[in-house]
């Protein structure tokens, strides 16, 4: 069953140089561009199957953070169709949908409806969810008294528990310490087992090479390779020395 | 209705805008309730001992509270809505949710503060000995109109912010104009005929009015224009919304 489609999907951006009035009086003065089009991606076409887990690389600019923001819903495309099967969850930055003023418990409840949970599968799992992160003792302190650590591994810990048919891991796994690193790693390959399919965005080459069947390399919003993850790596390795 | 889909995540994004204002302060709630307070009676006493403002048939404190109160839920919800999108910019970026529903809990929050304060007004009551009367319970249809049309402008406000931050501005400046022209700190009567139209057209207005109407010369509303009002109010709010739902495949790209 495919999980994800794309089907010559393009996305627009409008970008605005002048922020200002002043700016933009001043530049139409001069005969500067004023609204310019980036092509974010530029008829990208894959399939993804339920199961599979791919490595979205490519430089910075690329395209890889739309391509989430696409098979999120988030983000509708300018061109081209997009079908999602399954329940997307995303592995939320730190901070987004967290609240510092609040405590550990709190934030685990508000995160855990934001992330389209109910609120009595929450309470069941709760448990869970707070050894997970390890924050036992702080889960009824408010959240700016955690480490960098603590709040990186309950943001981890709740959309861990989201059971996602189709997960969506930007970047997340660089912070931390090494054995949450490791824990976190642990748990995605467990998700793998699982059948999930993940959609996984980094600059972590070893990781991606390791952890991936698939890789899917952008380069300026083009599909540059898609296939085995190690070929996509290497040559993505030689592109950019 | 995306009300009773999503309701356990607008009960806990309440929550949160409710929870979360007062932590690490002393007076925490109280402050809901002390802050309209200390503005009826600062305005009490310049328009009832220096201005001099009276034959309003009731105390001016109490008259300047019943209009107070729902001017400041409209304002402050307002204010607080416009920046909700741009403060949930990281979450918008990264899940999906009807959007509407970041605006919808803004302002439940400050239903929350407005049920508050509204106490005080009770024992205001209570004070001057003004009868309470079943005239009053047509306050709860009257606050959920008000309620729609603040939740219209409010959609309208937060979706545009998104785009030009100038909405923010020009917002503070506009609702200044609108407590002036909204019988907040008069009456209707005070003002000069040829210019008594602008009440008729500003649903703020009828509102006030209505609430003065059956709170404290315990009457019926005024219907006909209650009647305006009701027609604007939806009307802005279908408008809202749809112009909320067209842009919001875009808030993802401009957040």
């Amino acid at each position: 069953m495919t999980a994800i489609t794309f089907d010559s999907v393009h996305k627009y951006f409008y970008f605005q140089h002048q922020k200002t009035v002043k700016e933009l009086v001043q530049a139409l003065f001069k005969r500067q561009k004023t609204l310019e089009r980036v092509h974010a991606l530029n008829d990208v076409s894959f399939n993804i199957n339920s199961g599979e887990t791919v490595g979205i690389i490519g430089k910075n600019g690329a395209g890889k953070s739309t391509l989430l923001k696409l098979i999120a819903g988030v983000s509708s495309p300018t061109e081209g169709k997009i079908s999602i099967n399954g329940k997307v969850a995303p592995l939320i930055e730190l901070g987004a949908g967290f609240h510092y003023e609040l405590t550990g418990r709190e934030n685990i409840f508000l995160n855990g409806v934001i992330m389209g949970l109910k609120e009595q599968y929450i309470q069941k799992k709760f448990h869970d969810i707070v050894a997970f992160a390890e924050v036992k003792e702080f889960i009824d302190t408010p959240l700016k008294y955690y480490s960098s650590g603590m709040q990186m591994r309950l943001a981890f810990a709740v959309a861990v528990f989201t059971n996602p048919e189709i997960l969506l891991v930007d970047e997340i796994l660089a912070v931390g310490d090494e054995g949450f690193q490791k824990k976190c790693l642990d748990k995605m390959n467990e998700f793998k087992k699982n059948g999930t399919t993940i959609v996984y965005v980094s600059h972590a080459m070893n990781t991606v090479a390791e952890f991936c069947d698939r890789v899917i390399y952008l380069e300026q919003g083009k599909v540059k390779y898609d296939g085995k993850a190690e070929e996509g790596v290497s040559l993505y390795k030689q592109n950019i020395i | 209705m995306i009300i009773f889909k999503h309701w356990e995540l607008i009960k806990h994004l309440t929550q949160k805008e409710i929870k979360a204002r007062y932590k690490q302060s002393f007076l925490g709630f109280f402050w809901v309730v002390l802050s309209p307070f200390f503005q009826m009676l600062i305005m009490s006493f310049i328009f009832s001992k220096v201005m001099r403002v009276n034959d309003l048939g009731v105390p001016y404190p109490v008259y300047l509270y019943a209009g107070l109160l729902p001017w400041l839920f409209f304002s402050n919800s307002l204010q607080n809505a416009t920046e909700e999108l741009v403060e949930n910019a990281s979450l918008i970026k990264k899940i999906y949710f009807p959007r509407e529903i970041l605006v919808l809990s803004a302002l439940l929050a400050k239903t929350f503060d407005f049920a508050l304060s509204t106490l005080i007004f009770l024992l205001l009551m209570m004070w001057y000995r003004i009868p309470f009367t079943p005239y009053m319970l047509l306050f709860l249809p009257l606050f959920a109109l008000q309620f729609l049309f603040t939740y219209g402008v409010s959609l309208f406000l937060a979706a545009t912010n998104l785009f030009y931050r100038d909405v923010r501005y020009l917002l503070s400046l506009v609702i200044i104009l609108w407590f002036y022209l909204t019988p907040v700190i008069y009456a209707t009567e005070f003002f000069p005929l040829q210019y008594r139209w602008i009440f008729q057209v500003n649903p703020m207005s009828v509102f006030i009015n209505a609430y003065r109407q059956i709170l404290l010369t315990n009457g019926l509303p005024n219907f006909p224009s209650l009647g305006i009002g009701v027609l604007v109010s939806v009307v802005i709010f279908i408008i809202a919304l749809h112009i909320f739902r067209r842009l919001e495949g875009m808030f993802a790209d401009v957040a």
